[in-house]
């Protein structure tokens, strides 16, 4: 069969061409702008689209390379893979970016630098598409930070209100730590193993020429990059800031996909986390620990986006989770939960941006009441909160479910006890979200004269959350199509040989109980902000300093703020004054002596000049002296 | 054949502008400016054309010898005056020529960036070709006496184009700027003398083969010990030039103090020739001693990197921001140079000529802001992206390029040397990574708040680039760029002078 996998390097390439014809005509094209974005976007969904079919048929992998740059013995190569991996993000991508950049024609209407908005996202789709398709490491990390650039970008697309350009600095600022991490980790990999390739790292890996440590060090530095990029504990804080940026690109960028890169990059690089327990300790408390964590934070914040940001985290976290957890099942899990949180996810932003959009409001307190007035948005918000929840049989359920499974298989009791906790604290403020929003009372005029928006916003709403259930039956545990599809390659085998004895324990009664789990959150949102009839504050008055410790996120910021960037600015004063004063005064002493020898003034066309001509002409003296007396004697020869 | 005189026709192509302007009547203010822009384009085409011939299999190349001065040094047996021939030998190589086209790139842009000069502009454009002249010969000169004589050449100048041309306090920062260079200009003509009186020869390429060949007979006049000392004072004399900590005030008055042409040109051209100087000269005679002192190179390298870093991130005004920035970015070609291994040497090269370009652009907009707004100080600035998106989406491309930002040339040149580094001082090479973060703080809390929030009223309507502005910035982004994206166009002229540097320096590194 010829496959139209030779024709991959394609798909990011539109994108890319969109964003140089809006570079160089955008200003000309003006309204038109959208449109060029959205061709190409099409262009790239429909091929991703087939190529992801052809993979899923179990096309081979493929891999093309070219000489990129020389440095005497290293070639270092540039070119592209196809794999099952990246075949399942380029549909991810491709298809998350066709619909927000429809949704965005209307969402941005009156946006007067439409142009510049749709470079962005065409400069994000190619190198996030890119990123995915890279055989390396480097070009990996070269798109990686690309992607970084492009995410800071639109945070501060409204680069006139200081809070959108403070948050697009903290994004950058704090997803570069990650970077730097990852950096090392691609350096001391090619210094072992001589090669930037995946495939050649995980040869040497497996062929035991790594030393232990060293695979634990890479591991976890590269995991390091992850963690700044997926929005993990500790350098998660520049998620919720970057919620400044406009509604769809927070559900294209920092929901389905950029977000994911985190988790895409640990598992692409899975069998060096598989050689080092240290490592998949690392991500899994991490991934745990992140869940659980923000998901008590998005229980008080009160900004609809907000909430959406740290249920993301907070998903984030499970997929990590299960990457560190392992097995086939756990591999599988994550990947999976990647798969169906894209979706619902960008669901739930694009339906809070047509709340936004209708209501001008972030504050959920200023809301309320809106399913009557906006039926479709409500309705989609709704599914998407289902499908975070985990109820079936909507997507999250099934992903969800398989990570729970994946712990429990992996007889991991404390984080079994996160992962559960964790689904009753996301669908209880979900469904916060949900009530607080869409029923009860309008309480603004705003809010009574809302209504769903037109078309080219309802199409991708309708879309995403037709995925958002569907998207579940790719892989049940009865049908798991897509762990056959993503253990098919090299990955599923190196699972294999690296724990061949895991095997999946099946408890079914663990299903019931994650899903009651949850539906219990669900009933407790209700009773509190529908029914009344418990009040919203029985832990806060209690516990204030509960409330305020989830409020405020824990005070990281603060921590940060006072205990890095403050200080840093202190040590930055006093070397400011140090520099100025004493090195500089050194200069000033040495200027003074300079001029008191030659007894002149510091003019410009006598004194400095005369200075420097004595040590010229001192010099040329010297010269001589030397050639005479030394080259005298042995140039007589 | 052209390419026997292609390097003299660079190097002296301004003195034809020189002669010109001399005798141009100084009323003719556009002639002028025309002459002195276009005479630019002289090198600069025959650059290209070096460029275009140069032949990535050979090391050095465009070879000039001429017999020059004859210095007599006594009489031999038959009472007859000896003489010691001092030649004139130009010359160049794979290290030299990116630096010498960018020399000539930069020269011409820094031109068109004089435009907006207003006083006594016959003799700026005098003084700018002379020190077009000195900066090609630096780079083309292929023994002691040359280098040194075009080295002091620059000199001279740039102390004029500071002290007339430059800002309040330019009259301050030209006699810092003598006094400092004037002592590393002693400090290395001693270190020249030392070289010379042992060995009796200049040339370069007779003093690599001397000095790195033990069987070499002249070899053993040099100690370790001397080689050692003469190396820690090359060390010093560039290291004032590049600058190194705590040598670098007078070039913070420079870079804030001359107009910004000569500013681009400082810090795009005159602080790699401490760089070029190091490689050339110390490193390239002495690899033992350089493979020796190669931790402290690291480790100065490291105090610039951090202490240029830091203090980048408190300045009020954007042009001590942009020097400080050199001060840290000048650290990382310390970092390429103590790796002591081709993917280190080339990371410093490419750090070199990328800096030069980055450095340019960024002087170049914070002078066209200047112009506009009357101010540099961050404070003072603010929201002008509203009234100048042009000139704004540039500044924040160039900053990112300052950052290391993939897809321009600041990152490839910062990876490979810090991936060089790794390959020798991991732990070094590692804190030399998490400057990076430091770069990103100081380059977007600079940039964002001069360029970005909200608008004060008094910065609503500022006019965007002109043509004249356009042209340098878009040429010197594109060749960023260019960079970023296909390194090749750097690394393969480059890889035959490294084979003539690294085996030697990797020969004793085992």
């Amino acid at each position: 069969m010829d496959t139209i996998l030779h024709y991959a390097w394609l798909i990011p390439l539109f994108p890319l061409f969109a964003f140089i014809v809006l570079v160089s005509f955008g200003r000309q094209l003006r309204g038109g702008a959208s449109s060029v974005g959205i061709l190409a976007a099409a262009l790239s969904c429909v091929l991703a689209l087939v190529i992801g079919w052809q993979s899923y048929q179990g096309a081979a992998s493929e891999k093309v390379l070219v000489e990129w740059m020389n440095i005497r013995d290293t070639v270092i190569r540039v070119g592209y893979e196809i794999n099952s991996l990246n075949a399942m993000m380029l549909v991810i991508i491709s298809v998350v970016s066709l619909l927000v950049q429809i949704y965005s024609k209307e969402y941005m209407r009156d946006d007067e630098r439409v142009p510049v908005y749709y470079q962005y996202l065409s400069l994000f789709a190619f190198s996030m598409m890119a990123l995915v398709l890279s055989p390396n490491l480097l070009q990996l990390y070269i798109f990686w930070e690309l992607v970084g650039v492009c995410s800071f970008l639109l945070i501060g697309y409204h680069f006139s209100k200081p809070k959108a350009m403070l948050a697009a600095k903290k994004a950058f600022i704090v997803t570069r730590i990650g970077d730097v991490g990852l950096l090392i980790a691609i350096i001391l990999l090619f210094w072992w193993t001589g090669s930037f390739e995946y495939s050649e790292i995980f040869k040497t890996v497996a062929l035991g020429k790594m030393e232990p440590w060293m695979t634990t060090l890479t591991a976890v530095l590269i995991f390091v990059g992850a963690v700044g990029k997926s929005g993990q504990f500790p350098l998660h804080t520049w998620l919720p800031d970057a919620m400044e940026g406009p509604t769809p690109v927070s559900a294209l960028i920092h929901a389905a996909t950029m977000v994911a890169a985190g988790v895409y990059l640990v598992a692409a690089t899975y069998p060096l986390f598989l050689d080092s327990q240290t490592a998949l300790d690392i991500v899994a408390y991490t991934g745990g620990f992140t869940a659980i964590f923000a998901a008590l934070i998005g229980l008080t914040q009160t900004d609809i986006k907000r909430v959406l940001a740290y249920s993301t985290i907070s998903q984030l976290g499970y997929m990590m989770l299960a990457l560190g957890v392992a097995g086939a099942i756990g591999y599988t899990a994550g990947v999976f939960h990647l798969f169906t949180h894209a979706f619902f996810k960008a669901l739930l932003f694009l339906a809070a941006g047509s709340v936004i959009h209708a209501v001008h409001t972030q504050d959920l307190f200023q809301m309320g009441g809106l399913l009557k007035k906006m039926p479709v948005t409500g309705i989609a918000f709704l599914i998407g909160c289902l499908a975070i929840a985990g109820i079936p049989p909507f997507s999250g359920y099934w992903s969800k479910e398989e990570i729970i499974s994946a712990v429990y298989s992996a007889q991991r009791a404390d984080l079994l006890w996160i992962a559960v906790i964790t689904v009753f604290l996301t669908s209880f403020y979900m469904f916060r979200l949900f009530f607080l929003t869409f029923t009860g009372k309008a309480v603004s005029q705003a809010i009574s004269r809302a209504k769903d928006p037109s078309a080219v916003m309802r199409i991708p709403l309708l879309v995403l959350a037709v995925l958002a259930v569907l998207s579940g039956f790719l892989n049940m545990p009865f049908a798991p199509l897509l762990e056959n599809w993503q253990l098919a390659g090299d990955v599923g085998e190196s699972i294999h040989f690296a724990m061949p004895e895991a095997a999946e324990l099946h408890a079914p009664w663990l299903s019931v109980v994650s899903v009651l789990v949850s539906l219990a959150g669900i009933v407790l949102a209700y009773l509190i902000y529908v029914k009344k009839a418990i009040a919203a504050t029985w832990i806060a008055r209690p516990l204030p300093w509960l409330y305020r410790l989830s409020n405020r996120a824990f005070y990281l910021d603060e921590i940060y703020r006072y205990g890095l960037a403050v200080p840093l600015r202190g040590i930055g004063m006093l070397l400011d004054l140090f520099d100025h004063y004493l090195i500089g005064g050194l200069v000033q002493l040495a200027v003074k002596l300079a001029n008191g020898l030659g007894g002149l003034h510091a003019r410009l066309q006598s004194g400095q000049m005369q200075t420097y001509g004595l040590i010229v002409l001192l010099g040329i003296v010297l010269l001589l002296i030397g050639i005479t007396t030394q080259g005298g004697v042995s140039f007589g020869q | 054949m052209v390419n026997n005189t292609l390097l003299s026709l660079i190097t002296f192509s301004p003195l034809l502008v020189i002669v010109v302007l001399m005798f141009t009547p100084k009323q003719m203010v556009g002639t002028i400016k025309t002459i002195g822009v276009l005479g630019t384009l002289l090198p600069l085409i025959m650059s290209l054309m070096l460029f275009a011939g140069f032949d990535y299999s050979a090391g050095l190349q465009f070879i000039e010898r001429r017999d020059w001065i004859k210095i007599p040094i006594g009489l031999d047996q038959n009472g007859s005056l000896t003489f010691f021939p001092i030649r004139y030998e130009m010359g160049i190589d794979g290290a030299s020529m990116p630096l010498l086209l960018l020399t000539a790139i930069i020269g011409t842009l820094a031109a068109v960036g004089s435009w907006q000069m207003k006083r006594r502009l016959r003799e700026y454009f005098i003084l700018y070709h002379l020190l077009l002249i000195g900066m090609f010969g630096v780079f083309s000169a292929q023994n002691l006496f040359l280098f040194f004589l075009f080295f002091e050449l620059t000199l001279i100048p740039v102390y004029f184009l500071l002290g007339i041309w430059g800002y309040a306090e330019r009259e301050r920062a030209a006699n810092k700027f003598l006094l400092y260079n004037g002592i590393g200009s002693a400090i290395l003509l001693l270190a020249f003398i030392a070289i010379f009186v042992q060995l009796q020869t200049v040339n370069f390429g007779e003093l690599q083969q001397v000095l790195t060949n033990p069987d070499d007979p002249l070899s053993g006049y040099l100690s370790p010990e001397y080689r050692y000392g003469l190396f820690v004072a090359l060390f010093i004399a560039f290291g004032i030039k590049l600058p190194i900590f705590p040598f670098h005030s007078w070039m913070l008055n420079v870079h804030v103090q001359a107009p910004p042409p000569v500013v681009m040109i400082h810090s795009a051209i005159l602080l790699k020739m401490g760089a070029y100087g190091l490689l050339r000269i110390g490193i390239n005679f002495f690899p033992d001693q350089a493979y020796e002192f190669s931790v402290w190179l690291a480790v100065f390298g490291l105090i610039n990197i951090f202490y240029g870093a830091v203090l980048a991130t408190v300045q009020k005004d954007l042009k001590m921001v942009l020097a400080y920035s050199s001060i840290s970015h000048m650290g990382m070609v310390l970092l390429g140079f103590a790796a002591m291994n081709s993917i280190g040497f080339q990371g410093a090269i490419f750090q070199l000529v990328s800096h030069g370009l980055i450095s340019a652009l960024l002087f170049f907009i914070v002078g066209v802001i200047w112009d506009r707004t009357g101010t540099s100080t961050i404070t003072e600035l603010g929201g002008i992206a509203k009234s100048m998106p042009f000139i704004s989406g540039v500044f924040l491309a160039g900053a990112l390029a300052s950052l290391g930002l993939p897809g321009m040339s600041g990152f490839i040149s910062e990876f490979l040397a810090l991936m060089g580094l790794f390959g020798a001082m991991p732990l070094h090479a590692a804190i030399g990574a998490i400057g990076l973060i430091f770069t990103t703080i100081y380059v977007l809390r600079a940039v964002l708040r001069a360029v970005y929030g909200p608008t004060p009223s008094r910065l609503t309507r500022l006019a965007d680039a002109q043509p004249m502005e356009a042209i340098p910035l878009v040429v010197l982004l594109g060749v960023i760029i260019l960079i970023g994206i296909y390194p090749a166009v750097l690394s393969d002229p480059l890889q035959k002078t490294l084979d003539s540097i690294v085996p030697v320096v990797t020969g004793i590194g085992g």
